[in-house]
C-alpha cells in the first residue's frame, strides 16, 4: 500500500512541474524590453549587449544606479561597464543578476556598492527566490494580461539595449547640508550572517569566472556612515576583497551636497554621478589596467549610445 | 509567519510539524502540537505570549476549584435525604458561582483593558470635553497579542461547561493549554468547545492517506479563494474606502459588495486552509461557514456565516439571559397577555440585543462595529415583529412560499441587507458609513459605473478572473448546499481527468494569483478582532 | 406526553410532533418558540429547565423533550 501511494505522488508532482514549467515557458519574457514584459529592464538591458563585451559589472541597489554612469567612463576611459542594479536590490537579487551576467559576459572587474550588503532579508526570501529561478511563472505570472502571440511559439532572444547602460539619469536638486555625516568612530555596524554568507558566495563565484569582485561605497549622505564603513571593512579583509570607500575621498570626489543629490542625500543626482564616475572610471582604469575600445570596430554601437546619451543628459 | 497563506506557514511550518507529528509515537503527539502552538504564537507575538499563559493558568485554577466544589457536593448529596438536599445545592451553587465570576472577571478584564482601553479612554475624553471639564486622559494603549479574542472566548466557553457541569475539569494543564493554544484555531477561530476538540487533540490519532489528500486540496481551494479573488478585489475595494468622498453612489455600492465578497472569501477561504490543515492531522475542526449567500432571512445568515461565533453567543449569551429568573416571567406573563408569537419577544429581544451588543463590540472598538452589531438586532428582530404581517401578505397574494421564484426573492433582499451591513463594518468609522450610504441612496447612477468601473485599481481583465473564480465557488456551494461533496464527486473520476482537474485549478491559482510585485498581501481580516 | 404535545401544537402549529426528529435541525423551533416552550414546560411540569439544558439534542423531537422533562423532574 505504501509503495502505491510513494509512486503516486512522485507521478503526481511530475507532473504538476511538468505543468509549471510549461507556464512558465509561456509567461516567460521572449525579449528583455518592456513591451515584451520583461521586469527590471534598465537592469536587464545587458541581456542585449553582445557576448564578451562587458569589462565591469556594477551589482547594488538604487545608489549604484544613481552614482555610477557606464557610458561616462566610456567616453573618458574607453571601457565597457553596466550597471545591474535595482531599487532596494536584495544580496540574493545580486547574486541571480551576477549569475545571469556570467552566461554570456565574461567582466574583469565585479563591483558591489556596499549599501545592498546593509539591506536584511528573511531567509524566506532565499526560498522564494529559488523558486522564481526554477519555475518563473511565479515571478512572470502577471504578464496573463498581455500576453503576445509570440509567447506561444517564439523563441527567447534579447535584443534590446540601455543607452545608459543601467544607470538612472535624474537632474532633479533636492540639496542638505551634510558636512560631516562620515564623523570618524570606532564602532563597526554589523552585518546580518546570511548576507556576509552571500559576498562570499558572489566573490567565490566571481573567482571562478575570473573575476575580481570589489566593494565599493558610492556617496550619500542619508545610507552612509562610519560604522558601516567600518562594518564592511572588516568584511573586505576577511574575505580579502579590495573595498573603497567613496565617501571619504572628499578631496577627489567634491560632492557638493547642496546640489549634486536628488533627495537630501539619499541618492545622488546627474551632476554627483558625473563627479564619481569621472573618478571612479579614472580609478578603476589605472588600478585594474582595463582596456580601451573606443577605437574598436567592434564596440561602435557604444560610441552611438554615446551620442544619445549625451541627447539625454544636454539638458542639465 | 503572520496568516495561514504565508510561504512559511505552507511551506515551512505545516509540513515540518506533519512530519514531526508523523515520527513522535501517538502517546506523545499531543506534546508535539503543544510545542508548536506555543511556538507559532511566540514567532507572531514574542514576550506576549504572558497573556496567554496568564489566561491559561487562570482559567485551569478556577476550573479546578469548581470541580472540586462539585465533587464535595455530590459526596454530601449521597449521604443525606432528599429533603436536604435542595439547600445543599443552593449553597454549592452559590460557591461555585464566586469562582466563576471571579474566572470570568479577569478573562473577560484582560481582553477589555488590552483591547478596548483606548476605545474607552477616547469616548470618555470626548464626554469630557463636552462637558468642558479640563481634565486630560492618559489613553493606554497596548499591543494585543494574538489571537486574544479567540482564545478568551474558548476559554470562557470552557469555564462555562465544567461549571454546568457538560465537561469535566481538566486536570492536566498541558492538555488545557493545548486547547487554548492550538496554533490552527488560535489566529482565526472557529472558537471550538473543549468537548469537540480537546480529545481530538490529545488522541494523536494516526493519520489517514485520504483524509490527508482532502486535506490538501481543502488548502488548495482556500489559496485560490484567497489569492485569486479576495487579493485582486483589495485593488479595487481599497481605493473605493479610502477615497469615499470621490465617488457617487453607484461606485460606493459596487464597493460595499465586492467587499462583502472578498470578505468571505478572505475569511472563508481561511477556514478552508484551517479545516483543511486540520484534516492533514485527522483532526475534525467545526465547519464556520455553511454556504451563507444562500440564506432567507438574516437570522438564517447568521447560522451560516461564522457559525462558531454565533452559537458561542447563543450558548453563553443569549439562553442563559432569556432563560434568567426574571427573564422567564416576562415570557410566561407576555404570553398570556399577547399570545404565542409575540410573548416570548420581550425577553427574546432584551437577550438579543446584549448579543448583538457583544458582537458588535467583539468584533472591535470602534463605534462603526457598535452600529454593525445593533444594525442586525434590528433587521433580526424587526424580521420577528412582522413575521406575521408578511405571512398574512404572502398568504394574501397566493404566492408560495416554497416556490423558486419567492426563495430567489429572500435570498436576494437578504444579501442586500448583509451588503449594507458590511459597508459600515468596513468604512473608516461610523461617520464615513453613514456617509456612504447616504451617497448610494441620494447619489446612484449607472452610467459612473459603466464609464469609470475599469479606471480604479481593476481593469476588465481584473474583473473576468476575479468573476471566473467567484463562479467556480458558487458552482462548488451549488454542490455542497445540495448535501453532496465536490471532492468526492471528483474523486470517483479516472485519473486522467482527475489529475488534470487538479493541474488546471493549480496553474489558474499560480498565474491568477494577486501576488507578488505590484500587489500588497491582504491582512488577514479577522486575525486583528 | 399528551400535555407536551398540546404545548407543542399551541405554540407551533401544524407540525407531525409524533415523527419529527429534527424540530431544531430543520428549524421548526427557533430560539423564540424554544423560549414559550421552557417557559410553558416549567409552568405545567413544575420543573426549572437551566440554560445547559437548551441543547439542539434536547429538542430536537417530542420524545426528545420528554425525556428531557421525566430527567428534570426526578431532582
Amino acid at each position: 500500500m505504501k509503495i502505491k501511494y510513494v509512486v503516486r505522488s512522485i507521478l503526481f508532482v511530475t507532473g504538476l512541474m511538468i505543468s509549471l514549467s510549461l507556464a512558465s515557458w509561456v509567461v516567460f519574457p521572449k525579449n528583455n524590453s518592456v513591451e515584451f514584459g520583461m521586469s527590471d529592464v534598465n537592469a536587464n538591458g545587458i541581456l542585449g549587449e553582445d557576448d564578451d563585451t562587458i569589462d565591469v559589472l556594477v551589482l547594488g541597489d538604487s545608489l549604484s544606479y544613481s552614482s555610477i554612469s557606464p557610458m561616462m567612463m566610456w567616453k573618458e576611459e574607453g571601457f565597457t561597464a553596466y550597471v545591474c542594479g535595482t531599487s532596494a536590490q536584495q544580496l540574493y537579487e545580486s547574486m541571480n543578476f551576477l549569475k545571469q551576467a556570467f552566461v554570456n559576459q565574461k567582466p574583469k572587474i565585479v563591483i558591489l556598492e556596499t549599501n545592498a550588503i546593509y539591506r536584511s532579508f528573511s531567509p524566506i526570501k532565499t526560498i522564494e527566490n529559488s523558486f522564481h529561478r526554477l519555475f518563473p511563472v511565479f515571478q512572470y505570472h502577471d504578464r496573463w494580461k498581455s500576453i503576445l502571440p509570440v509567447d506561444f511559439g517564439g523563441s527567447v532572444e534579447y535584443t534590446w539595449r540601455d543607452d545608459l547602460k543601467g544607470f538612472k539619469y535624474s537632474n532633479k536638486i533636492d540639496g542638505i547640508n551634510a558636512q560631516d555625516y562620515m564623523r570618524k568612530s570606532d564602532q563597526a555596524a554589523e552585518i546580518p550572517e546570511l548576507n556576509r554568507q552571500y559576498v562570499k558566495d558572489m566573490a567565490k563565484l566571481c573567482e571562478e569566472n575570473d573575476a575580481q569582485m570589489i566593494l565599493i561605497s558610492t556617496p550619500s549622505s542619508v545610507n552612509w556612515n562610519y560604522k558601516r564603513h567600518n562594518g564592511i571593512r572588516l568584511l573586505a579583509e576577511e574575505y580579502g576583497l579590495n573595498y573603497y570607500d567613496l565617501n571619504l575621498l572628499s578631496e577627489d570626489i567634491s560632492i557638493d551636497w547642496s546640489r549634486d543629490t536628488r533627495d537630501k542625500g539619499d541618492h545622488l543626482n546627474y551632476f554627483g554621478a558625473r563627479k564619481v564616475s569621472a573618478y571612479l572610471g579614472r580609478f578603476l582604469k589605472n588600478e585594474y589596467a582595463l582596456p580601451d575600445h573606443r577605437q574598436d570596430k567592434n564596440y561602435q554601437s557604444w560610441n552611438e549610445a554615446y551620442i544619445r546619451y549625451q541627447q539625454i543628459t544636454e539638458q542639465s | 509567519m503572520s496568516s495561514y497563506f504565508s510561504i512559511e506557514y505552507l511551506a515551512l511550518f505545516l509540513p515540518a510539524v506533519l512530519i514531526l507529528y508523523n515520527l513522535m509515537p501517538q502517546r506523545y503527539r499531543w506534546l508535539l502540537l503543544l510545542f508548536a502552538s506555543y511556538l507559532f504564537f511566540w514567532l507572531i507575538s514574542g514576550v506576549l505570549i504572558l497573556y496567554l499563559l496568564t489566561a491559561t493558568l487562570t482559567t485551569y485554577i478556577i476550573a479546578l476549584h469548581i470541580g472540586r466544589l462539585q465533587q464535595q457536593r455530590n459526596m454530601l448529596l449521597q449521604q443525606v435525604d432528599r429533603p436536604e438536599r435542595k439547600a445543599i445545592r443552593i449553597s454549592y451553587q452559590k460557591k461555585q458561582q464566586k469562582f466563576i465570576t471571579a474566572g470570568v472577571l479577569i478573562l473577560l478584564g484582560m481582553l477589555i483593558v488590552l483591547k478596548y482601553s483606548g476605545f474607552i479612554g477616547i469616548n470618555i475624553q470626548s464626554l469630557l470635553n463636552v462637558l468642558h471639564l479640563p481634565l486630560t486622559l492618559q489613553i493606554p494603549s497596548f499591543v494585543l497579542p494574538i489571537g486574544i479574542s479567540f482564545y478568551t472566548l474558548q476559554a470562557l466557553s470552557y469555564l462555562f461547561d465544567v461549571y454546568r457541569e457538560k465537561i469535566q475539569a481538566e486536570w492536566n494543564l498541558g492538555r488545557l493549554a493545548l486547547y487554548l493554544a492550538f496554533f490552527l484555531t488560535i489566529i482565526e477561530g472557529p472558537i471550538c468547545r473543549y468537548s469537540d476538540l480537546s480529545f481530538q487533540l490529545y488522541e494523536g490519532k494516526k493519520i489517514s492517506w485520504n483524509q490527508f489528500l482532502f486535506g490538501m486540496q481543502r488548502i488548495v481551494y482556500g489559496l485560490m479563494k484567497k489569492i485569486v479573488i479576495a487579493d485582486r478585489l483589495n485593488l479595487f475595494i481599497k481605493t473605493i474606502f479610502h477615497d469615499y468622498n470621490s465617488y457617487d453612489g453607484g461606485m460606493i455600492a459596487l464597493g460595499a459588495l465586492l467587499y462583502t465578497c472578498q470578505l468571505y472569501m478572505e475569511f472563508s477561504g481561511t477556514m478552508d486552509v484551517i479545516i483543511g490543515s486540520g484534516e492533514m492531522f485527522a483532526l475534525k475542526i467545526e465547519e464556520n461557514f455553511r454556504q451563507p449567500f444562500f440564506s432567507k432571512t438574516i437570522s438564517e445568515f447568521w447560522q451560516r456565516w461564522h457559525i462558531s461565533l454565533g452559537l458561542w453567543f447563543k450558548d453563553y449569551i443569549f439562553y442563559p439571559l432569556s432563560m434568567s429568573k426574571p427573564l422567564k416571567k416576562l415570557t410566561a406573563w407576555a404570553r398570556k397577555k399577547v399570545g404565542n408569537h409575540y410573548g416570548p419577544l420581550a425577553s427574546g429581544a432584551i437577550a438579543l440585543f446584549c448579543v448583538w451588543l457583544a458582537n458588535g463590540f467583539w468584533h472591535g472598538s470602534g463605534w462603526n462595529y457598535i452600529f454593525f452589531g445593533l444594525y442586525h438586532f434590528t433587521l433580526i428582530l424587526g424580521g420577528s415583529l412582522i413575521e406575521p404581517v408578511t405571512s398574512r401578505i404572502v398568504s394574501f397574494l397566493r404566492i408560495n412560499k416554497e416556490s423558486a421564484p419567492y426563495q430567489f426573492f429572500q435570498i436576494i433582499r437578504t444579501s442586500v441587507f448583509v451588503v449594507i451591513g458590511e459597508l459600515f463594518f468596513r468604512a473608516k468609522g461610523l461617520k464615513a458609513g453613514i456617509h456612504m450610504f447616504i451617497t448610494i441612496c441620494t447619489n446612484f447612477s449607472w452610467t459612473s459605473l459603466s464609464n469609470s468601473i475599469f479606471s480604479i485599481g481593476m481593469d476588465r481583465q481584473d474583473f473576468i478572473v476575479v468573476i471566473i473564480g467567484i463562479l467556480i465557488v458558487f458552482m462548488i456551494s451549488v454542490v455542497k448546499e445540495r448535501g453532496l461533496s465536490f471532492r468526492a464527486l471528483i474523486s470517483g473520476q479516472p485519473v486522467m481527468l482527475r489529475w488534470s482537474l487538479y493541474y488546471m485549478f493549480i496553474l489558474f491559482i499560480v498565474i491568477f494569483g494577486a501576488y507578488g510585485v505590484g500587489y500588497i498581501p491582504v491582512d488577514p481580516i479577522y486575525a486583528n478582532f | 406526553m399528551e400535555r407536551l404535545l398540546a404545548i407543542l401544537e399551541d405554540i407551533q402549529p401544524d407540525v407531525d410532533y409524533k415523527t419529527c426528529t429534527s424540530l431544531i435541525k430543520d428549524h421548526i423551533l427557533d430560539s423564540l418558540s424554544i423560549l414559550s416552550l421552557v417557559a410553558e414546560i416549567e409552568d405545567e411540569f413544575d420543573i426549572t429547565v437551566p440554560a445547559v439544558e437548551i441543547v439542539p439534542d434536547n429538542f430536537n423531537s417530542a420524545d426528545a423533550i420528554w425525556t428531557m422533562i421525566l430527567r428534570l423532574e426526578e431532582n
